[in-house]
């Protein structure tokens, strides 16, 4: 037997925020292991289930920028040259973006059963959320690959730098799923709420079209042109696009301040997420 | 050196005013699963925890567990805890008994390797043979408590929770599970036993206290405890 003098397990007392932030960022990487296992085991889930198995993670990004081709391409008729790889470019993170917010918002309430019974920091929930859609993003890389094969001069190394838009990206996602996955818990009509919210900032965000005719709209009806400078998946799509579409530099310095005005919202949604996580428990 | 609780009133808010006893709600309309409960349990203790359906016995495992905190006063528990609040603990139905294993061992922060060790041992105590490689929802209720009840006691802890585990599985299984269980409250430090078998606790336990309406009654020996509370119910 241990002859160590027994750890406080339970009954830690009460932490200030700065406390209660530092020792959430702790416990995330402490139960890293349990993140990336949850995350894990949340893909495979789905491969057992259909025919074609883990191939939806590739048809899905296709059939879904195939229907936005038809839409806005086709009978819109809006379409910018190389127009499949233009929408790709911004429909494959916003896709990603959607999938992490839907499944992080849902997190900590599907998982009440076993917080009932076991005492675990919560806060992996939705990180795992997170790290799970993560998949989506890169296996939609694929089909975007393959549209190289059409336009092969809009290839370039800029490509190289996607994993720092999507490190921004998930700066951004964190917050909103922290808290709303918090949120959630309490009420659940937010997972319907956000279903809306995300399809109408999917429309404020430079998605279908591209910023410059998202400005000139907006430019019509003024506060709607400030709000829209304030979106960060504007700056994200927009660095998305600048390197996959036009094959440019992204512009660096606007990713760097949406990065790090991301920061505040984090440490405030983890907050948010400690103060309301000790009664999850008794309401689910 | 030992295990500490210092539980003090804690309280639990819930909105079932309708199905509720008036004498637990507070003046402002909020339901006290437990209230007033102050509880030492020192290392070396088995503790039963007794009393009817809806006393807030489990609610108070849920304290000592650190599943919920306490809205009035503090609890504190030394030492690491296994929980068998309910089998089946975090079980999820798309994963194979293996990977269930490992994922409870994450969920409890006991590191991989020693939960792989494991594995072999839980598999066997928990008897579902060719099933461990088929997906969680395949499994029989009685598989599903054999497997958890195999998990959970698979940890050897400072501070064991129970609540009502002992009736688990057919006839074979509980004398196994029995056994087990004597074992592990032998090896833990503290035990906090909720049951609704008074031979049980009677046996296994050295201190009882019965819990009513979200208080404590009784104190004291499991004998002395116990007997009071048989005499009462059959009056």
């Amino acid at each position: 037997m241990q002859t160590h003098p027994a750890e406080l397990s339970v009954g830690h007392p009460r932490r200030g925020p700065i406390g209660l932030i530092v020792e959430t960022l702790v416990s995330i990487g402490e139960r890293r292991r349990l993140i990336w296992y949850l995350a894990s085991s949340s893909i495979r889930r789905n491969e057992g289930k259909s025919v074609l198995g883990n191939a939806w993670l590739i048809l899905d990004p296709t059939l879904q920028l195939a229907i936005y081709y038809l839409l806005v391409g086709v009978v819109l008729r809006r379409p910018e040259p190389a127009f499949p790889l233009f929408l790709f470019a911004a429909i494959l993170p916003w896709r990603w973006f959607t999938m992490a917010i839907t499944s992080a918002t849902e997190s900590v309430r599907r998982e009440g059963r076993v917080m009932q019974q076991i005492a675990f920091p919560q806060i992996v929930l939705p990180a795992a959320a997170i790290v799970s859609s993560v998949a989506s993003f890169i296996f939609g890389l694929i089909p975007l690959g393959a549209l190289y094969l059409v336009y092969p001069e809009r290839l370039s190394v800029w490509v190289l730098t996607i994993p720092a838009i999507m490190l921004v990206q998930v700066l951004w996602t964190l917050p909103l799923a922290i808290a709303l996955s918090a949120v959630n818990v309490f009420v659940q009509d937010f997972s319907n709420l956000v279903k809306h919210g995300l399809r109408l900032a999917f429309y404020v965000s430079p998605a279908l079209f591209s910023f410059d005719r998202l400005t000139d709209i907006a430019g019509n009806y003024p506060p709607l042109d400030t709000i829209l400078l304030l979106n960060p998946m504007v700056w994200i799509l927009n660095a998305y696009r600048s390197v996959l579409y036009a094959g440019e530099s992204p512009d660096w310095i606007a990713l760097l301040i949406t990065g790090l005005t991301s920061i505040p919202f984090t440490l405030l949604s983890i907050y948010l997420f400690r103060r309301l996580s000790p009664s999850f428990a008794k309401v689910l | 050196m030992g295990i500490r609780y210092d539980l003090k009133r804690s309280r639990r808010k819930v909105a079932r005013k309708a199905a509720t006893q008036y004498e637990r709600l507070d003046e402002r309309g909020r339901f006290w699963a437990l209230r007033g409960v102050t509880l030492r349990v020192e290392s070396g203790e088995s503790l039963a925890v007794i009393g009817p359906n809806g006393a807030g016995k489990s609610t108070l495992l849920k304290v000592l567990a650190g599943i919920i905190a306490p809205d009035e006063g503090t609890a504190e528990v030394r030492g690491s805890i296994a929980t068998l609040l309910k089998l089946e603990a975090g079980f999820d139905d798309e994963l194979n008994a293996e990977e269930n294993i490992l994922l409870v061992g994450e969920y409890l922060g006991i590191p991989a390797p020693e939960m792989r060790r494991r594995i072999p041992e839980i598999l066997e105590f928990a008897d579902i043979g060719e099933f461990s490689n088929a997906p969680a929802r395949t499994y029989s209720a009685g598989m599903r408590a054999r497997l958890g009840f195999s998990v959970a006691t698979s940890i050897e802890p400072d501070v064991l929770l129970l609540d009502e585990v002992l009736s688990t599985g057919d006839e074979a299984f509980k004398e196994k599970s029995r056994k087990r269980m004597v074992d592990l409250m032998k090896k833990a430090r503290a035990i906090v036993y909720v049951t609704h078998d008074l031979d049980a606790a009677e046996e296994f336990c050295t201190r009882a206290i019965q819990i009513e309406n979200g208080r404590v009654i009784a104190d004291g020996t499991a004998s002395d405890v116990i007997g009071a509370y048989r005499k009462r119910s059959l009056k």
